[in-house]
């Protein structure tokens, strides 16, 4: 028999398609920064998590980040409106078919649902002490991130060994240009561009996926810290899920819950902290005594809520994890090689940076990073300069353009050429002419700065044979050096470069 | 919860596929405005149009000998390409009727506009665009792969884009898959090279360099500005002189134009100092390659022994360098 629908059913199904493309597409947009810096910076500036634990963290009001007002508005109006009808984790999540085929397994135990309070509860105490490590479980940053990081490289993957293998066949060449010239570049940064750990982002979020194996949106249900918070948000929301006395019985609506949260053993009654308005329940009522409208904020406890006893041990949890980290961080010199964007106040990043990744999607160049494991585990997932795999162009200043909040500053293109990254440092024992004798300047060459930072000198050498000829020996001048890094990029030197960028102080 | 059949997951998707697939679709069908950075200014007004002057200088069939090289000073930077090109017997001594020509400036970078003397001169591009066309030419693409910066960006910021789009020209981004391995028979240096094939398959290819300033090749020209053309480049640094050599018998350009409207002494050759930068308003054009970086290597008041390149590829029999040796054409527009 087919089952009912309610064209809210309908409505929710169209919002979350439409809502997907403009994730989609605000994401492509943001390579080559081809659209307004409010349309790049919107992913991230919708986002309440991220608003109020950066605030907390920085201590600070950033106004870019009060536009998630707007989703916290629609929280205490329609509940976790976002979960059911916007987030594009959780519309993946009912798009992909892998989930928990319904009665082969038990039911997951309630008690799981506190995960996601306990994250957020210890997500917002660490940001009370002006650290931000777990901001990557965000579902908006681990969205953009898992494209930027995983899903980038692979169609650029894809792409080049799909345009390699049509090359070879001489009739397709119009096609193939279309591909190349128009098709390529509306999705991708215009050439390709280095990067690393490419497995990781992807293999975060296939976890995420594979999740729902135990139980049909299991991240949004147990884990998601935006879900908790919205979820706790929910509890005063003015339109509820609500059932009328002449309930049959049925069970229909508690086999449609993605959520699972309508308890037969409660009257059919439902959570809203956990209801996504997804609004299948309507549709399956087949007595019709389901409804959605405004009822007066009465919370009800729920055994699963979070109580003192979870609010000690999350805070107990965060503060032994802060210890941890924080040890970490302080033992170790930073290493000299991690390189952060133009303009950033190192003080302050790490109580800035959201984890966004938007910047390291901006970049041109392919310059920015996430960090796996080099700036610590509080800086997991910050952008970092990665000279090997990418320069800072000299005449792009995007990333400064992208920053939700203002972690690395929006600069002109010429303030941020004065700034400086770090500084490059020859290693002679590597580097072609001083280590082999032969001639090399692509260093020199490269160097943008209209007083070039590296100079050639040149020097009288005896050659093997008894003859004597000039070389040109490369030297950085530090004081006019910024460490954009194209001399660390293209050095020619294979493996690691034998010139790169470090940022000693003093 | 209801159960999403498979049909209409796929339809979702590709509906949300085909709206962003729409945009760059109906992005290309918006007018274009016409960037305005690139404004002619007093120090380089704009080309002068003149309509049908090459009609009077068809070279007659008896002319066989043309002068080696052709030297234009004092004009606009069309003019003195024109004359320059003129001089040599024409555009269409060069170019195929209905033929398919690549042209190649040095857009090196994209980090300044063309008065910072990094990139070729637009106006010099653009002409040769025209002159192509009105010598018959069906297909005319210009292109280069800068170091810094992309290339759509570089296309852009150095006014080349506009010039040759105003033309009818079209710019090309080079794919990687059209780079293919070459083996060089006897080789001085460069045995196997990855080169933009096109640029074989081409009825012919104009070299347009700026002439700059450069580290270790002391001046980049003409032989110099082939390396765009080809993916490792770190390579050739190696033993410069002869890998280079190799490079320029490789690919062979029918027609080197070098654009010394502008020159870059120093900090080359990305320049960026306008303090760097000296106007010549001279275009060299030679279909010997040799010659044309000999003849421009006095731009800078050295000799062409000083290029090593120079001396490499006149000994292996690519060009001339001793310019004693061939007939130099020098025009005057303005006195």
């Amino acid at each position: 028999m087919k089952a009912k629908t309610s064209p809210w059913v309908g409505a929710r199904k169209t919002a979350q398609a439409v809502a997907f493309a403009a994730w989609i597409l605000l994401w492509v947009k943001t390579a080559g920064y081809t659209w307004p810096a409010g349309w790049i910076q919107l992913p991230a500036r919708l986002d309440p998590l991220l608003a109020l634990a950066v605030m907390i963290a920085s201590r600070a009001v950033i106004a870019a980040l009060l536009l998630s007002l707007l989703v916290v508005g629609l929280t205490l109006i329609f509940g976790r409106a976002w979960c059911g009808w916007l987030c594009p984790v959780g519309t993946l999540l009912d798009w992909i078919p892998l989930r928990r085929r319904k009665g082969a397994q038990k039911a997951l135990p309630e008690y799981l649902r506190k995960g996601k309070y306990i994250l957020l509860t210890v997500i917002l105490i660490a940001a009370l002490f002006g650290n931000l490590s777990l901001l990557p479980l965000d579902p908006i940053t681990l969205w953009i991130r898992t494209l930027s990081g995983g899903v980038a490289p692979a169609l650029n993957t894809a792409f080049t060994a799909a345009e390699k293998f049509l090359a070879q066949f001489g009739f397709l060449g119009n096609a193939l240009q279309w591909l190349d010239q128009v098709v390529r570049p509306a999705l991708l940064p215009l050439e390709a561009v280095g990067t690393r750990l490419v497995w990781l982002p992807v293999l975060i979020f296939s976890a995420v996926v594979l999740l729902n194996l135990l139980a049909e949106r299991f991240w949004c249900r147990y884990l998601c810290p935006l879900g908790g918070l919205l979820g706790w948000l929910s509890r005063f929301a003015l339109v509820k899920r609500q059932v009328s006395g002449d309930c049959t019985h049925c069970g229909a609506c508690a086999r449609a819950c993605p959520t699972g949260t309508i308890d037969p053993a409660r009257g059919f009654q439902s959570d809203p902290a956990e209801c996504t308005m997804c609004m299948n329940c309507l549709g399956s009522c087949a007595a019709r005594q389901t409804r959605f409208s405004p009822a007066l904020p009465k919370p009800v406890r729920m055994a699963y809520d979070p109580g003192r006893r979870d609010f000690m041990i999350s805070g107990a949890v965060a503060l032994a994890g802060l210890a941890v980290v924080e040890s970490g961080a302080a033992l170790h010199h930073a290493p000299t090689n991690l390189l952060r964007p133009p303009g950033v106040d190192l003080e302050k990043f790490l109580q800035e940076c959201l984890r966004c990744g938007l910047c390291t999607r901006t970049c041109p160049t392919g310059a920015l990073h996430p960090a796996i494991t080099e700036a610590g585990l509080s800086g997991f997932f910050t952008p970092v300069l990665v000279p090997r795999l990418g320069y800072c162009q000299y005449s792009c200043n995007l990333c400064g353009q992208a920053c939700p909040s203002g972690a690395i500053p929006a600069l002109t293109l010429e303030e941020k050429r004065q700034q400086v990254i770090g500084h490059a440092f020859i290693d002679e024992n590597r580097c072609i002419p001083w280590a082999d004798g032969t001639t090399c300047i692509v260093c020199e060459e490269m160097c943008p700065l209209p007083d070039k930072a590296i100079i050639l000198e040149d020097k009288e050498i005896l050659q093997p044979d008894g003859s004597s000829g000039i070389l040109k020996l490369p030297h950085v001048l530090r004081e006019r050096c910024i460490g954009c890094g194209i001399c660390e990029y293209r050095c020619p030197q294979t493996g690691e470069a034998a010139i790169r960028v470090h940022r000693i102080e003093g | 919860m209801q159960k999403i059949s498979r049909r209409k997951i796929l339809k979702l998707m590709l509906s949300g596929a085909v709206s962003v697939a729409a945009v760059p679709f109906l992005e290309a069908c918006q007018v274009k405005s016409t960037p305005t950075s690139q404004a002619p200014s007093a120090t380089n007004p704009p080309p002068v149009h003149t309509p049908g002057a090459t009609a009077t200088q068809e070279p007659t069939p008896t002319a066989v000998n043309y002068p080696g090289l052709a030297v234009a000073r004092k004009g606009q930077p069309e003019a003195l390409v024109r004359a320059a090109v003129d001089a040599l017997g024409g555009m269409t001594r060069f170019v195929p009727q209905n033929g398919w020509v690549i042209i190649k400036p040095n857009i090196c970078i994209d980090y300044h506009s063309y008065e910072y003397a990094s990139t070729t001169n637009p106006w010099v591009v653009g002409g040769l665009v025209k002159m192509c066309f009105e010598a018959g030419a069906g297909k005319v693409q210009v292109m280069d792969s800068p170091f810094g910066g992309t290339a759509a960006s570089a296309y852009k910021n150095s006014g080349i884009a506009e010039q040759v789009e105003l033309n009818g020209g079209e710019m090309v981004q080079m794919p990687t898959f059209k780079f293919k391995e070459i083996s060089i028979a006897n080789a001085l240096s460069l045995n196997n090279v990855e080169i933009y094939e096109d640029v074989f398959k081409a009825d012919a290819l104009i070299n347009v360099p700026i002439a700059k300033n450069h580290g270790m090749a002391t001046l980049t020209l003409g032989m110099k500005n082939l390396m765009g053309l080809i993916t490792n480049r770190g390579a050739i640094h190696k033993d410069f002189g002869n890998r280079l050599t190799d490079l320029a018998m490789t690919i062979r350009p029918a027609l080197t134009v070098i654009d010394a409207v502008r020159i870059l002494l120093r900090n080359g050759p990305t320049g960026g100092d306008l303090d760097d930068v000296q106007q010549m308003d001279t275009v060299i054009a030679s279909p010997d390659i040799v010659a044309a970086d000999a003849y421009a290597s006095s731009l800078f008041g050295l000799l062409p022994e000083h290029l090593d390149y120079v001396v490499v590829g006149n000994q292996a029999g690519l060009g001339e360098k001793d310019l004693s040796r061939i007939e130099i054409k020098e025009i005057l527009l303005e006195s």
